[in-house]
């Protein structure tokens, strides 16, 4: 069985085995030990935080084996994207231009830079090892950071976006940068990733970046076609994203073009499908004969007892209590009687 | 003799067949009757003063009056822009710079302006093929200069004439092929049509309102900003012999030069002088050894009928003498005023 939780001190060192995964223009976790351990502290400053209005609070969690206890991904969600500053994207504009004496009208691309997703709560960080792609525990990783918003809602904004990496070639180098970034900061796309860290909050973006919209039709073919395509990395995230209910044709990544997915928590099938039910322990073998289980998410606690797992038990619509197996309960951290929230996979 | 006159009301058959013979690119004379006369009637009306002067087009053709030929026409259009609006990108500059890490990104700009709006155009230039040899083109391009020095009050401080942009040999626009057409959706010579038939501000709506970054065009756009076509190249350079300069206006479409002057700073105005028609008489000793006389343009001063020559002859003490052919073409007589002005500007002006 596998769960979702926390990061605690003690991952550092799984953390940093997951850091030194090779992957040009993908950043998912800081490269040194000292900014892991940083995040790591940051995340349980986070959880221990008494929230009244999201702000700086970044919150990283861990899938863990428990098989074996090995660490198998990670995932992060930050309270209010930009804070100490501004969340710059592009925002996908359509400009209609209209001549009603020449009776011509066709509309135009254009890409504007923009601070709106500023205060939007940011999903990040994801990353699952290759033995869990593409499982029901890379889905539960994926969900279990709106799991968290569910039950702690304080912490968290009513909106929320992920920026997922864009196309780059094998040496690092991005299309929409050559075309864009690189003529405002002279420098190739990995160096200005390295500069700013890999940030979208600084200062020098407003200095160096194009205040004006930016006439898609005049940029070279491959930058265009780089826009809103994302890293072959990127497509489990992608994938698990939209099916949750986020969509990609708004914004865009400032320097690689990758999509930026965005939506309300109530377009969001975490948020609309959650149910609140009690946890009771399940009987051994009542289940049998009857109507076939269903996959759950489920998970409890608003701080750093957060726990998430999956598990299979009848249809959940009809009850008011989610019978579950007496270890699920210890892995989530809970007795019998508490409450939990359920989410079909 | 050439001579460059006021146009009068009945050169307008001679006018549509000259206009038959210029290729795209001259967006302001197109082969269209209705239109011709339309100009015509405004160009007349101008030189008789029953119009506004930011409403007057003085139109010039130059005669050659052995054969009652049209070889050319010019004109000076009172103020531009102020019926419709009247656009050019203007180069400018944005820097971009972050102390922090160390960039200084310098960015020139395209910024959509209407800022020569009310200036006066030298426009429509246009000499026949047969007559393009000698000083005929100086002759026809420098006898508006000679006109505004004569009736400066007739005119703003401001001066510009657009110049045709950079087309390659098929004619094809690279500023055009890389910015408009991305707007536009037509080929240039269309959007050139529309512009002569006086719909520039229609297309101009469709343009981008923002200025743009020149650094976003193709290289072959980026190259031509402020290039002339080849074949007006020569017609810059008497301009800025004139005192008109390029200084960073471009056209919405093929991104030829504006160039532009303050009238007060004109050679012509500068330079010209009056002087009566007369015999200069024989040069007094102490101008025994004057050089040959330099080609001079010669004006009447009549409004209404001004006609312009180029002369062999040189003013000597506020006298200049004319042959009686000269004198005919010029309308005038001894006794009556000329402005002169000579072709060429001095290289040495204070020698």
């Amino acid at each position: 069985m596998y769960v979702v939780r926390p990061v605690e001190l003690a991952d550092i060192d799984a953390l940093e085995a997951l850091a030194a995964v090779p992957m040009p223009g993908v950043h998912t976790l800081p490269k040194t030990r000292e900014k892991i351990l940083a995040m790591i502290e940051g995340s349980i400053a986070s959880f221990a935080a008494q929230v009244d209005i999201a702000s700086e609070e970044s919150y990283l969690l861990v899938l863990e084996n428990l098989a074996d206890g090995a660490i198998a991904g990670t995932a992060a969600i930050f309270a209010a994207a930009g804070s100490n500053g501004t969340y710059f994207s592009f925002r996908n504009d359509v400009i209609q231009q209209v001549s009603r004496d020449l009776n011509i009208s066709h509309s135009v691309h254009a890409l504007t830079l923009c601070s709106e997703l500023t205060g939007y709560s940011q999903l990040s960080s994801f990353y699952v090892g290759e033995r869990e792609q593409g499982t029901a525990e890379a889905a539960l990783l994926s969900r279990a950071r709106l799991m968290f918003a569910v039950l702690a809602p304080h912490r968290f904004s009513d909106r929320f976006f992920v920026p997922l990496a864009g196309v780059t070639d094998t040496d690092g180098g991005s299309p929409f940068w050559d075309a864009l970034g690189r003529k405002f900061f002279q420098m190739d796309f990995l160096d200005a990733e390295r500069v700013i860290g890999g940030a979208r909050n600084r200062t020098l973006i407003v200095e160096l970046m194009p205040h004006y919209p930016v006439y898609v039709p005049l940029l070279p073919g491959d930058a265009q076609a780089a826009m809103g395509q994302i890293h072959p990395s990127g497509e489990l995230a992608f994938n698990l994203l939209t099916a949750e209910g986020f969509e990609a044709d708004d914004y865009i990544d400032i320097f690689d073009g990758g999509p930026i997915l965005q939506a309300h928590k109530n377009s969001l099938r975490t948020f609309t499908g959650a149910l609140q039910r009690r946890a009771t322990v399940a009987p051994e073998l009542r289940d049998r004969g009857r109507e076939p289980p269903v996959r759950y998410a489920i998970s409890s606690g608003a701080e750093h007892n957060f726990r998430a797992v999956i598990a299979d038990c009848a249809a959940l619509e009809a009850q008011v209590t989610v019978a579950l197996p007496a270890e699920v309960l210890d892995t989530l951290n809970i007795a019998d009687g508490d409450t939990v929230i359920c989410v079909r996979i | 003799m050439l001579v460059v006159r006021a146009i009068q009301a009945d050169d307008l058959d001679a006018l549509y067949v000259m206009a038959t013979q210029v290729g795209s690119g001259m967006t302001t004379l197109k082969p269209d009757m209705k239109m011709m006369g339309d100009r015509l009637a405004i160009a007349v009306a101008s030189f008789a003063e029953t119009i506004a002067p930011e409403k007057r087009d003085y139109m010039f053709v130059m005669e050659d009056t052995d054969t009652g030929r049209l070889a050319g026409v010019c004109a000076i259009k009172g103020a531009v822009g102020l019926n419709e609006p009247f656009y050019n990108y203007r180069i400018g500059t944005l820097v971009h710079s972050s102390r922090e890490i160390d960039v200084f990104t310098r960015m020139e700009t395209l910024y959509l302006s209407n800022d020569l709006t009310g200036s006066t155009e030298l426009c429509s230039l246009f000499l026949h093929p047969d007559y393009r040899s000698a000083n005929n083109g100086k002759l026809l391009s420098k006898s508006r200069f000679l006109f505004i020095a004569q009736f400066p009050h007739l005119f703003t401080e401001k001066l510009i004439a657009e110049m045709r942009g950079y087309q390659e040999e098929n004619g094809r626009s690279p500023f055009y092929e890389g910015l408009g057409r991305h707007f536009f959706k037509m080929d240039f010579d269309h959007v050139d049509a529309l512009t002569a038939v006086g719909k520039k501000s229609f297309i101009a709506e469709l343009m981008p309102r923002q200025p743009l970054y020149v650094a976003y065009l193709p290289d072959d756009a980026q190259e031509v900003i402020g290039k002339v076509h080849t074949s007006t190249a020569p017609a810059r350079r008497l301009l800025e012999q004139e005192g008109l300069y390029f200084e960073g206006y471009v056209d919405i479409f093929d991104a030829g030069p504006v160039l532009q002057a303050r009238v007060s700073e004109l050679r012509a105005m500068r330079d010209s002088v009056l002087a009566q028609v007369g015999n200069a008489a024989a040069p007094d000793a102490a101008c025994a050894t004057l050089p040959d006389p330099e080609p001079l343009l010669v004006s009447n001063t009549t409004l209404h009928d001004f006609r312009m020559i180029l002369s062999q002859t040189a003013p000597v003490n506020g006298a200049v003498a004319l042959s009686a052919a000269e004198q005919d073409a010029l309308r005038c007589a001894d006794g009556d005023a000329v402005r002169t002005l000579s072709l060429n500007s001095r290289k040495n002006p204070h020698v």
